[in-house]
């Protein structure tokens, strides 16, 4: 069995956690967030006949990026940056969230979601904002983690993306 | 060679002395001959350099000790040849390395199958050990109340630790390489529990300032140790329940070790696919090691005490059914002997014993000889016939009831013979006869010995009365005072005799005799004679008497009186009135007394 370690970036509130919940239902209660700042869950996912178990690490970050531990980014194989579409601030995180990650680990793959996708109507984010980040991403999608919308598909798309590298 | 030039330190300058011929070149000679030989010898060697077999033999067991030390390369050289050298062995002379291998797969398969084997007769005995005790009924309760079951319940509290889980984790992604449960343990998202072991490390070092190499060893949580050995590349975080002895670390630590030295570059490669370290299980499988709570020897005393009460309670048992059947046979016994009873057989009905047979209605009840022997009476039944028995024993009970004897009378049975002895009234004597040979068995009765207590009366007033003689004076038919009273005894006994009479149902006649003295004429003394009995007869004949009679009659002269003649007193005697019972011996049934009224 492949395992691979994947990791959600995003700022506070952009709705890593709801989408993690959307995934699995974890062991883990949500205290762990904010006591030890992470929280794991693992999935199984079958790509294409290959089994894969998908560890997930949820980090806990308020909007200083600084503050999500390095440490807990080494060793992703990949990571699902988040930016939360009614807020314009998350956008700036998430491009400097993907700077550290990428200084720490290296050119590992990753999805870039704009979350909130059932609040379209309020959202603030507009496709030029993102563009440097869209360039490099394996995949670029609107979710909602509250109706599921393209939730499965960006976990799907992230791991075909790290079975590839 | 060299030891004997360097004795003689002369002899080689005499050589150089020969080849040279500068004075400078003697000079030298002479000052530094030894250490020019040893220069040369020396430059020699250096230009011919081998290290020669023996400068490595000696040498040769560090070298590979320090190189081991220092990295795996030599390690690595080795494999290929030793794994060639082997292939070539095996190919050559099987047979010595199937010798040599015999031995040690033997004692492995050995080894794992007592262990296998220990291990099932481990929770076996515990089970059992903890069935029998107090503490056992206790976890029963408690396995009872948790809804788990008793093995595992006995297992938790005898466990002194137990290694539950094993997690080999990658360090750098917290990704779980391997990972063994002990038996009976369930387990779910490991990955996420490997990764999180990790991450709670991290989080440590890095609140704490620590550096790379450190890291967390042991986490506590309730009953529950985690161990954590850290590796360069890889950590073994153990899931220990209990207390675990120290000297556990050092196993897990060594496999850490052996498992770094085996996959040392799978683990630096590692990209996530954990195939390769599916080989790490039976390393890893060694260390789900556990240790139980010795039991002390000895049997419990809980055990103990059950013991005693199921020996008390089977002696009890054994004493209440020889009690029991001690009383049955005695029962058996009594019944045997018993008369007009006559058991013909015993039969086992609806779990009672029923007894068939004949009984006599006058003999014992059966019950109250169960009851007397203490045998409890609703565990036999009675199916008895009657009849009579015709056993002296129940003739004379039949007897008894039937005549209803007097206490006076005692009866007794001899043969076909009914024999009455003692006393009686006239009334139950007269019955008696008739009433007896109605009794079956009897046929002849015996009455010699029985007295009839009314006769007895009768004869006893009989000779009362006719002992009685009322006197008079000389030539008087008169009656003096003191012999009016005399008469009126006599009327007493003539009542009483009167009754007799009715009881024995007789006629009964009283000649009451007047006599006279001889002085005086014959007419006038047989005259005064009369006069005396018909006096007497007035006096006594007044209340009238039921069947008595009463006849006066004169006698004349007295003839008893004439033998002592010539004396007044003899004379005396003779002028008076005797009695004389004449029985009628009418033969009719006799009466109440109070019945007959008058004649
Ligand atoms: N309407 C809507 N709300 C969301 C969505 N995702 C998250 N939220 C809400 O946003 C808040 C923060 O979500 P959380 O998952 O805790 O964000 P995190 O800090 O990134 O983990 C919560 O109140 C969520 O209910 C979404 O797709 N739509
Ligand atoms: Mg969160």
């Amino acid at each position: 069995m492949i395992q691979k370690k994947i990791c959600l970036l995003g700022a506070f509130a952009v709705g890593k956690t709801s989408l993690v919940k959307r995934l699995v239902s974890g062991i883990f209660s949500d205290k762990y967030l904010t006591t030890v700042g992470v929280k794991i869950d693992q999935k199984k996912l079958s790509i294409r006949g290959q089994d894969l178990m998908m560890v997930i690490w949820d980090l806990y970050g308020d909007d200083d990026f600084q503050k999500v531990r390095a440490s807990y980014l080494q060793g992703s194989s990949g990571y699902i940056l988040v930016i939360d579409g009614t807020r314009k601030e998350t956008v700036d995180v998430a491009g400097k969230l993907h700077e550290l990650a990428q200084k720490t680990i290296g050119p590992v793959p990753f999805v870039l979601l704009l979350n909130k996708h059932d609040l379209v109507d309020e959202w603030v984010v507009e496709c030029p904002m993102v563009s440097d980040l869209r360039d490099q991403a394996c995949l670029v999608s609107m979710v909602s983690a509250k109706t599921g919308e393209g939730v499965e598909a960006a976990f799907t798309a992230l791991s075909e993306a790290m079975l590839r590298s | 060679m060299e030891r004997t030039r360097r004795s003689s330190p002369v002899s080689p300058p005499l050589e150089y002395a020969k080849e040279g011929t500068e004075d400078f070149s003697v000079l030298r000679r002479l000052l530094l001959a030894p250490e020019q030989v040893q220069l040369d010898r020396l430059r020699q060697r250096l230009d011919t350099f081998v290290v020669g077999p023996e400068e490595v033999s000696n040498v040769l067991p560090d070298a590979i000790r320090l190189r081991a030390q220092q990295d795996n390369r030599l390690l690595a050289s080795m494999v290929p040849i030793t794994q060639e050298a082997l292939a070539l062995s095996i190919k050559q002379s099987p047979q010595l390395i199937s010798d040599s291998i015999a031995p040690i797969l033997g004692s492995a398969i050995r080894k794992a199958l007592s262990r296998a084997m220990r291990e099932m007769l481990q929770s076996l005995n515990q089970t059992l050990e903890y069935s029998m005790s107090w503490q056992g009924l206790q976890w029963r309760w408690e396995a009872w109340k948790t809804g788990r079951p008793f093995v595992e319940v006995v297992l938790l509290h005898t466990l002194r630790f137990r290694v539950e889980q094993l997690f080999l984790i990658h360090k750098k992604t917290g990704l779980l390489l391997n990972h063994v449960m002990a038996e009976g343990i369930s387990s779910q998202g490991e990955a996420a529990i490997s990764g999180m072991l990790t991450a709670i490390q991290d989080f440590v070092r890095d609140s704490f300032q620590q550096s790379q190499d450190e890291g967390l060893e042991s986490l506590r949580i309730g009953d529950l140790t985690v161990w954590i050995e850290q590796g360069s590349s890889a950590i073994l975080a153990t899931v220990i329940r209990g207390t675990p002895p120290v000297k556990l670390r050092d196993v897990l630590q060594n496999t850490l070790d052996s498992l770094h030295a085996q996959y040392s570059d799978s683990l630096k490669n590692f990209q996530g696919d954990t195939a390769v370290f599916l080989e790490t299980r039976p390393f890893l499988e060694d260390c789900l090691q556990a240790q139980f709570v010795k039991k002390q020897k000895g049997l419990p005393v809980a055990f103990l005490v059950l013991c005693a009460l199921l020996l008390a309670l089977l002696g009890w048992w054994a004493y209440h059914a020889s009690l029991h059947h001690q009383q049955w046979t005695e029962f058996l016994k009594r019944i045997g002997a018993e008369p007009g009873i006559v058991v013909t057989s015993i039969q086992e009905e609806e779990g009672r014993r029923v007894l068939h047979g004949w009984r006599d209605p006058l003999a014992v009840d059966p019950e109250r000889l169960l009851e007397e022997v203490g045998y409890s009476s609703n565990a036999v039944g009675f199916h008895l016939e009657p009849f009579i028995a015709l056993t002296p024993e129940m003739v004379h009970k039949r007897a008894i009831q039937v005549l209803q004897p007097p206490e006076s009378v005692e009866v007794s049975i001899e043969g076909n013979r009914i024999v009455l002895m003692g006393e009686s009234s006239h009334r139950w004597i007269s019955r008696v006869d008739q009433s007896a040979m109605a009794i079956p068995g009897v046929s002849e009765i015996s009455m010699e010995r029985l007295i009839d207590t009314d006769v007895k009366q009768f004869e006893t007033l009989r000779n009362a009365l006719e002992q009685q003689a009322i006197f008079f004076l000389e030539g008087q038919g008169r009656l003096p005072d003191r012999e009016l009273v005399k008469t009126q005894q006599v009327k007493h006994i003539l009542q009483e005799l009167d009754k007799e009479a009715v009881k024995l149902g007789r006629e009964l006649s009283i000649d009451v005799m007047g006599y006279s003295s001889p002085v005086g004429s014959q007419s006038i003394n047989l005259l005064l004679s009369e006069m005396r009995a018909k006096k007497v007869l007035d006096i006594l004949s007044e209340p009238p008497y039921q069947v008595l009679k009463l006849a006066a009659m004169g006698k004349g002269v007295d003839p008893d009186g004439t033998s002592v003649a010539g004396e007044e007193k003899g004379y005396a005697r003779s002028r008076r009135v005797s009695f004389k019972v004449v029985e009628a011996k009418t033969i009719h049934p006799p009466r109440e007394a109070g019945v007959r009224k008058g004649p």
